[in-house]
């Protein structure tokens, strides 16, 4: 009878010893499977706390001839790490006219001083989403009717609910912006929507005429273009905020920003804002090593169980080795028997493996996910009440969390896990086969 | 012979299997107990994670509630002693509140210290590492130390000034705010130097009147000392009107709150508060998934521990059929014969627990200089053994018994006729 038969046989015949042998196989390769998955799985989740700590870098291209083009930006938005996420921004002077020409009114009346020339103008602010104009996230302006503009181009206006007043405008008149350098550029605009102010300025007093809250007026960038660089299309902008996956990469995407040819880069001014993630970044490195820890912990803890088990396993059958080396086969056949049940076992267990652990890792997934969270902006109020506004979470496009067994870690616990079965199967052998048959058998109890 | 007597001596004549079951046993024990340490020590983690988003809030005075006179609202300022009673509330980890003034600043010899345009921008402020200018990295403290508290007539400068009019960490300046109106004279100790990190040049503030003043003419100093600086001047003009509060832990930033307002002693008509933790919200689903991961994985590794142990000991049980025969057959009571086994899987747990419990806390304390800081929070502690030992006995119990039972249904000479 040849070495495989008798190994086939052996596992037919003791089906509640190979079935234990083969379940706790499974177990183990599931466990390492499932483990390397959710490790996986916290890299992402890692991954995402990073980006959502929008890491960002400002280009300051004021001093620019011509701005921060559109191609520039494109070959920007193109470097390898950027989220895509980025706003743009572009400030200037206009002064303000009716559709026949006629100059409309601002606020002077709390102006620290009037510039010449500025008698009818006010800041011209514009923004990739006006909504996200830092008069509106921080400043404490808010749209009161009318839409945002979110468009790069459409020449439209959001103007004061008292400049609107004091001129008789709404939405959907028509206003002139000039430009106050007289270079004699003109650009007839809509108006899209009317905002107010929540907060008092506290400027008052040191403010000039034009950065008055009245005299403020948000428009889109290829207006803002217009007046600034007298360009019709592929509006050049002033400043550009981009958003990183990654923080830690800051540096080097800085860098490749500097590269970038055809720009004059040492008048621009690049700042790198980072400063939640630098808060952070020690205590993310610390949760990202407590995976680590456990997975080294389970793993080694996992090889050592598996070598024991399959050392006690070998240990029980001292009394059959003894009665094949008496029948006379040959040290080196009796081992290779006992490995190759071993290796048939883990094999069968290894494949069944990969479906028990994807089931798991999929169980997981779906619970994730069935995590609803939802931003909450809340207001405490005066008399105790509660205002809670439900915001749908802000959009950061954050990776989803697969959890899956990957064919590499699929590949490592197939070698790793056959290695320590062939290995550990020898080591338990070698004490049984260095005894003389005589002595193994008088030895038994 | 007892059985008792019984156990003892399969135990000791069979040490080899003994030892087998009992590495086992030790190894899969520290496992589960590394495993529950290393799921409190994930939660203290994310705790501290939470922590570092600088979650706040802010109390200002509302007013809304508050009359008006001409330009500016008469509602009340906040007083020192509410800051402070807020700020004792459990949970907060540091506050600031500001309070500005436009001083002008001499050195030692009556000189007014060089500074770009208009005047100097005062903060007057609590604990200035709570600065907004600071928080956001805007500023960075390079020298000397941040304004606390507990300090007095202490100043912080920036870099350009320093460099401008040759000061350094110990100097005194004085301040004074409306020399026409007879404030007084206010010596301050310079405590610390920042550097200005943030671009001036951007436009995207200029919604507020600091933004009117170049970033190296701000200034910080301690709230007494800009209290100082406008002491006898239209008081009712000048006063704090917020605060900010950071609070420990961003995910009890509402109960904070909550206990903030319950403090009877402040007029809440007076005052509102807004809660702001963007960065946590922006990150906490993230930030649970990883938890939710790690919990997972423990409690996989917990149950595989289980299931392991069932396994080896249905094992080691079903090997032994044939003792199980002669047993019987000597006239041994099954309950007996079970109890034996009991009693051999427990003699062998009463050593490998405790031993456990120590080579877990030797894991977690390499694993502490293996990895720092992170792994310092993997502590093992009493909780977690009691918990393990007591379910893992229960467990083993359990496992004997039902191992057994296939056995134990046979009369001893099927048993043993079946045996080969």
């Amino acid at each position: 009878m040849n070495l495989c038969k008798r190994a086939f046989l052996y596992s037919i015949r003791k089906k509640g010893k190979t079935f234990t042998l083969l379940a706790f196989l499974l177990v183990m390769a599931t466990l390492m499977l499932t483990c390397f998955s959710i490790q996986s799985a916290t890299e992402t989740a890692n991954a995402n706390i990073k980006k959502a700590l929008l890491g960002y870098f400002t280009i300051n291209g004021k001093q620019l001839e011509g701005g921060i083009t559109e191609e520039v930006r494109e070959q920007i938005l193109g470097i390898d790490g950027l989220s895509g996420r980025y706003t743009l921004r572009s400030y200037s002077y206009a002064e303000y006219c009716d559709a026949q020409g006629n100059p409309l009114e601002i606020n002077t009346e709390e102006a620290a001083q009037i510039p010449e020339g500025y008698e009818h103008a006010g800041k011209i602010v514009a923004n990739s989403n006006s909504q996200d104009d830092s008069y509106f996230t921080e400043g404490g302006f808010e749209l009161t009717q009318g839409e945002p503009i979110t468009t790069e181009g459409g020449n439209q206006v959001l103007i004061h609910e008292k400049f609107a007043q004091r001129n008789g405008l709404s939405i959907g008149d028509t206003m002139l912006l000039k430009d106050v350098e007289g270079k004699n550029r003109t650009i007839p605009v809509t108006v899209a929507g009317i905002f107010t102010n929540t907060k008092e300025q506290d400027s008052i007093g040191i403010a000039p005429s034009y950065d008055l809250y009245d005299n403020i007026v948000f428009t889109d960038l290829s207006t803002a273009a217009s007046l600034l660089y007298g360009t019709e299309d592929g509006a050049s902008v002033q400043y550009g905020d981009f958003y990183v996956d990654n923080p830690d990469e800051l540096e080097r995407i800085m860098d490749e920003v500097k590269d970038i040819p055809g720009v004059a880069w040492e008048d621009c001014t690049l700042t790198r804002y980072d400063n939640d993630y630098q808060n952070a970044k020690e205590s993310l490195e610390g949760l990202q090593n407590i995976v680590f820890i456990a997975i080294a912990v389970v793993s080694v803890i996992c090889f050592l169980v598996l070598a024991l088990f399959l050392t006690l396993r070998l240990r029980g059958r001292i009394h059959e080795t003894g009665i094949y080396l008496a029948m006379g086969i040959s040290k080196g056949s009796v081992l290779l028997q006992y490995l190759l049940e071993v290796v048939l076992v883990a094999v069968i267990a290894l494949v069944i493996s990969f479906g028990t652990s994807t089931v798991i890792s999929h169980q997981i997934g779906s619970s994730l996910l069935s995590q609803v969270t939802s931003e909450t902006y809340e207001t405490v109020d005066l008399t105790g009440e509660h205002e809670t506004a439900e915001e749908p979470a802000e959009d950061l496009n954050l990776a989803e969390i697969e959890v899956a067994v990957s064919g590499e870690d699929y590949a490592m616990v197939w070698a790793f896990g056959m290695a320590l079965c062939v290995a550990s199967t020898a080591l338990a052998a070698y004490p049984i086969m260095k005894m003389k048959p005589k002595s193994i058998l008088s030895q038994m109890s | 012979m007892n059985l008792g007597l019984r156990a003892i001596l399969y135990t000791v004549r069979k040490w080899k299997k003994t030892l087998l079951v009992f590495f086992l046993l030790l190894a899969i024990t520290t496992l589960v107990l590394s495993g529950l340490a290393i799921a409190d020590a994930q939660e203290e983690q994310a705790e501290e994670v939470r922590g570092t988003t600088g979650a706040s809030f802010t109390v200002e005075r509302d007013i809304s509630t508050g009359g008006w006179n001409g330009n500016y609202s008469t509602q009340e300022f906040m007083s020192e002693d509410m800051i402070q009673q807020i700020a004792a509330v459990d949970g907060i980890e540091g506050y600031d509140a500001t309070l500005i003034t436009l001083p002008d600043i001499f050195n030692d010899k009556g000189e007014e210290l060089a500074h770009e345009n208009y005047s100097f921008y005062n903060y007057g402020s609590y604990n200035s590492q709570y600065h907004e200018l600071f928080l956001s990295g805007r500023f960075e403290l390079v020298e000397g130390t941040h304004i606390i508290d507990d300090m007095t007539n202490s100043i912080i400068i920036s870099r350009e000034v320093a460099e401008w009019n040759d000061l350094k960490l110990g100097d005194t300046v004085t301040g004074i705010y409306y020399p026409e109106n007879n404030t007084p004279a206010v010596d301050m100790e310079i405590v610390g130097i920042f550097d200005v990190v943030a671009d001036k040049g951007d436009q995207v503030n200029m919604y507020d009147d600091s933004s009117y003043y170049a970033y190296s003419s701000y200034v910080f100093c301690s709230m007494d000392a800009a209290e100082g600086l406008i002491k006898g001047w239209g008081e009712d003009g000048e006063g704090i009107s917020e605060a900010y509060y950071y609070v420990t832990d961003a995910a009890q930033l509402e109960n904070v709150i909550r206990e903030v307002q319950s403090i009877s002693s402040i007029n809440w008509n007076n005052y509102k508060i807004t809660a702001n933790d963007e960065v946590y919200q922006n990150i906490s689903s993230a930030l649970s998934d990883t938890g939710t991961l790690i919990t997972t994985l423990i409690i996989v590794i917990t149950a595989v521990s289980m299931v392991l142990i069932i396994l080896i000991l249905s094992m080691s049980i079903r090997s032994r059929k044939r003792e199980t025969g002669i047993l019987l057959a000597v006239g041994i009571a099954k309950p007996a014969v079970i109890l034996q086994y009991v009693l051999e899987t427990l003699l062998i747990a009463v050593v490998a627990f405790p031993l456990a419990y120590l080579s877990s806390k030797q894991v977690a304390g390499t694993l502490g200089t293996l990895f720092g800081k992170a792994a310092e929070n993997v502590i093992v502690t009493p909780e977690h053994f009691m918990l393990v030992a007591i379910v893992g006995g229960v467990l083993l119990v359990a496992a004997v018994l039902v191992s057994s039972i296939s056995t134990m249904r046979l009369k001893p000479k099927q048993i043993l006729s079946q045996m080969e």
